[in-house]
């Protein structure tokens, strides 16, 4: 239940030994190292930019081999294996395949250039396609598509770009060459129409070699234009030709493909150069950062007080280096490493979203652990959801136990979320909804309940609201009461009493006050009443309660009106703590609306009557229904839990400001490596 | 004039449900829009940005709680559906708060939801406070429902 103890760390090794004493700080990844500048003092820094530019080269290269053999050979991934996390390899199983990796980038280059190969491929067979329809017109040309005619006669083949027949282009030409040359037979022209549809037409026109310009130009003013696609030979044999093409692309494409099949088997020797190379890249960069001169070189870092001595005794026994350990000094900000119990760790990647523990604060990750599960379960409130949360994150963590820290931490975090939604659903009686009752009433014709071991919210939500409050007035002066041993922890006592104290008397001595009176009694139909000389007593509390308030809470101010006007203000936060109380209202509405919609949805199902017909429609209603509402509250439940922890509970106490202790090590994507010992 | 009691009173929760479902509708709708932006350019970020544009959906469930309760306290779904006309009335008044607290919170909190999708596309780490800031307008929607609610269920007793 706290921060681990950071010290400094600083390590001075023999140059020639600089690279083992990397590898060895990232495997063990218990050292964050410090960047420091000691230019002044002599030392230089090794500019690694380039080879870890080659090394990100590399990377990418493997990276989208990996991705081609995922294309072409997916692997055959089993359902929810991505919760199987990494597979380990020890450091001699890592060293011979290092041995053996000298391949990885001939194959990894060979995969990238068979797929580009198959891209151009693509687009060559497309290409042809394209081709091909586009010669389907020209079918009746038997002349090749190019041709230019004879010494004495010229060819012009063509399209226009609407329906011809022969008449029309002739009686075209004789208007635009006009009377003359209808009578001419230089200007005479055979034209054929070779195919004519709507939007287009394909013309083939002979005419005497000297007219030719004359004849195209009247040709063109009425729309005449030069094919799109013009092949040497005729329409006919070019058609087969790119037919042929298609084919022998297509049987490259197919090989290409056997081949990278057949490369599929080096699929874990690239993922592991992936990471080989992830790691090279970081301890580069490490290595970039790192203090040298001639002959030796200086490694600054923090790492936690328990890994220390271990730390010393394997880099001087193996390694050569001198260790030396420090306390972290006044003005360095040491980053954050969280150790909690197995019940309230998975609530530290909560914390974590909002910020880590600043220096001088706590880690409140336990006492925030106990309301978490507890106010999570209240908005859940379902014995039956509970249930389900329960087995599938046990499920899931024990049948993946290699699972990535995060997803395990969070499944932990809703196993002990479900418990406290199954026990609030007991208290509450909700299991689905009111999911007993309806089927036993639907397909039994007898109503059998679960009772409530406590009262059932929609039955009574005015005690429930008051149960809620209760809750809420519980939950924030827990956050008052670390605000309080976090002052006196400082030595601040004074300060513990003006800013906690008197806070605890005016909202405890107010509510107190509150329910010596008979009209709020009534109102909320509590039980009990506090007797009036209890009132009194509350009153006078909350009074010197203000009064402290109004004294002491300006006390950074000299000046004594300006004092007193800051207590003023300060006084005036007790609205906070009427809308802070009021908030945990959420704790009904969310419980109610969970119980409510599951009861919709058993009410939907057993529309449907009895019998087999009536019970397979109750089925499917039944998973949906409840599939729907369960994630829909699971979400709301989180989010609400989190708000009322962020906003509520750590507006008492709570900043942060810390940073999360990110050491050196290998953050790899596949393998991970396990030291021997 | 007996018979229009459960008019009004039916009334009423078909405005919860509908007013609510309307302000939850538009405010998902919008929050999704600007979670496809962000998937566009990261697909990794698909679960974050579900989250956050599925806190503005909440209100249509509030609303629909609403109708439920109401619907089961005047007989609608089974039972005696004898109310009187100030009764009838009293039923449509309770409904309003979540009625128009749950439209115009649903679309406000989007706004606020869209805000955060933006902030989780360019820094996924403060996703948390994102969820917050959403959150918070939520608050208003919680304490609509929670009059209501209270306002329904202390009807059934009056003897008017």
């Amino acid at each position: 239940m706290a921060k681990l103890p950071m010290k400094r760390v600083e390590i001075y090794g023999l140059k020639t030994r600089r690279k083992a004493i990397l590898e060895a700080l990232q495997r063990f990844g218990v050292l964050e190292p410090i960047s420091e500048d000691l230019s002044e003092m002599g030392f230089e820094k090794t500019d690694t930019a380039k080879s870890a530019a080659t090394f990100a080269k590399a990377e990418d290269t493997l990276k989208s081999a990996i991705e081609v053999l995922d294309k072409y050979s997916p692997e055959k991934v089993p359902l929810l294996s991505m919760l199987s996390g990494k597979k380990t390899l020890s450091v001699s199983e890592y060293y011979n395949t290092v041995d053996n990796a000298g391949r990885a980038l001939d194959i990894a280059r060979e995969l990238n250039d068979l797929s580009k190969r198959n891209y151009e491929l693509e687009a060559d067979i497309a290409k042809c396609e394209g081709a091909i329809v586009s010669l389907e017109s020209w079918s009746g040309l038997d002349i090749p598509m190019n041709f230019r005619g004879t010494k004495k006669t010229a060819a012009l083949i063509g399209t226009f770009p609407e329906p011809k027949t022969e008449a029309d282009i002739l009686k075209g030409l004789g208007d635009a060459l006009g009377a003359d040359a209808a009578n001419d037979p230089l200007y005479a022209a055979d034209v054929t129409v070779l195919h004519s549809e709507t939007g287009f037409s394909n013309v083939c026109v002979f005419c005497r070699r000297e007219k030719q310009n004359e004849i195209e130009a009247a040709l063109r003013n009425m729309g005449f234009a030069k094919p799109q696609y013009v092949t040497k030979r005729p329409p006919i044999e070019e058609k087969a030709r790119l037919s042929e093409q298609i084919g022998a692309d297509k049987k490259q494409i197919e090989s290409n493909k056997k081949r990278i099949e057949t490369q599929a088997k080096h699929r874990d020797l690239l993922k592991f150069m992936v990471d080989y190379y992830a790691m090279r890249i970081e301890k580069y960069e490490t290595l970039g950062d790192i203090n040298q001169r001639d002959k030796f070189f200086v490694i600054y870092g923090y790492a936690p007080e328990k890994y220390c001595a271990r730390l010393e005794d394997e880099l001087t026994r193996k390694y050569d280096a001198a260790v030396e350990i420090h306390d972290a000094g006044e003005n360095e900000n040491p980053p954050v490493l969280l150790r909690n119990n197995p019940f309230s760790e998975p609530v530290e990647s909560v914390l974590e979203t909002y910020s880590m523990p600043g220096k001088f604060e706590i880690d409140p990750t336990f006492i925030m652990s106990l309301f978490y599960y507890f106010l999570f379960g209240m908005m859940l409130s379902d014995a039956g959801y509970g249930l389900l949360m329960i087995v599938g994150c046990a499920f899931l963590v024990l049948r993946f136990p290699n699972m990535a820290p995060g997803t395990k931490k969070a499944l932990k975090m809703f196993f002990w979320c479900g418990i406290s939604t199954f026990i609030w659903g007991l208290l509450f009686g909700g299991f689905f909804g009111d999911a007993v009752q309806v089927i036993s009433r639907t397909f039994f014709d007898h109503e059998v309940k679960i009772p409530a071991l406590w009262f059932e919210p929609i039955k009574d939500p005015m005690r429930m609201l008051i149960f809620a409050f209760a809750v809420g007035i519980v939950h924030l002066f827990a956050g008052l009461g670390i605000k309080f041993y976090q002052m006196v922890k400082d030595g601040d006592i004074k300060g513990a009493i003006y800013d906690v104290v008197f806070w605890y008397l005016l909202v405890g001595g107010g509510i107190a006050y509150l329910l010596s009176m008979q009209m709020f009694v009534d109102m909320t139909g509590l039980g009990f009443k506090l007797p009036p000389i209890g009132g009194k007593i509350a009153a006078i509390c909350a009074g010197i309660g203000a009064l402290g308030i109004i004294l002491f809470a300006g006390r950074s101010s000299k000046n004594p009106a300006k004092r007193v006007a800051k207590g003023l203000y300060e006084l005036y936060g007790v609205t906070s703590y009427l809308s802070d109380i009021l908030s945990y209202s959420r704790l009904l509405a969310l419980g109610l609306a969970t119980g409510v919609i599951a009861q919709v949805f058993n009410q939907m199902g057993s529309m449907f009557g009895g019998g087999v017909f009536g019970a397979i429609c109750f089925t499917l209603v039944f998973v949906i229904g409840h599939a729907l509402n369960m994630a829909i509250n699971l979400l709301g439940a989180y989010v609400h839990t989190n708000r009322l922890q962020f906003v509520e509970f750590f507006g008492k106490f709570y900043e942060g400001g810390g940073k999360k202790f990110t050491p050196f090590t290998a953050n790899t994507k596949y393998y991970k490596f396990k030291e021997e010992n | 004039m007996e018979s229009l009691g459960i008019v009004f009173a039916l009334t009423g929760a078909a405005l919860a449900a509908l007013m609510a479902g309307i302000g939850s509708a538009i405010g998902v709708g919008m929050a999704g829009e600007a979670a496809a932006g962000v998937v566009t350019e990261d697909p990794n970020k698909f679960g974050k940005v579900l989250i956050l544009q599925l806190l503005p959906g909440t209100q249509g469930i509030y609303g629909l709680l609403i109708a439920f309760i109401t619907l089961s306290q005047i007989g609608i779904l089974g039972g005696s559906a004898d109310i009187s006309t100030a009764k009838g009335l009293l039923y449509l008044a309770a409904c309003l708060p979540m009625a128009f607290v749950g439209l115009w919170s649903a679309i406000r909190q989007a706004r606020a939801a869209v805000s955060g999708i933006q902030l989780v596309s360019k820094r996924p780490d403060q996703m948390g406070k994102s969820m917050i800031f959403a959150a918070m307008v939520e608050t208003y929607a919680i304490l609509a429902l929670l009059i209501s609610i209270l306002s329904i269920t202390g009807i059934g007793g009056l003897s008017i």
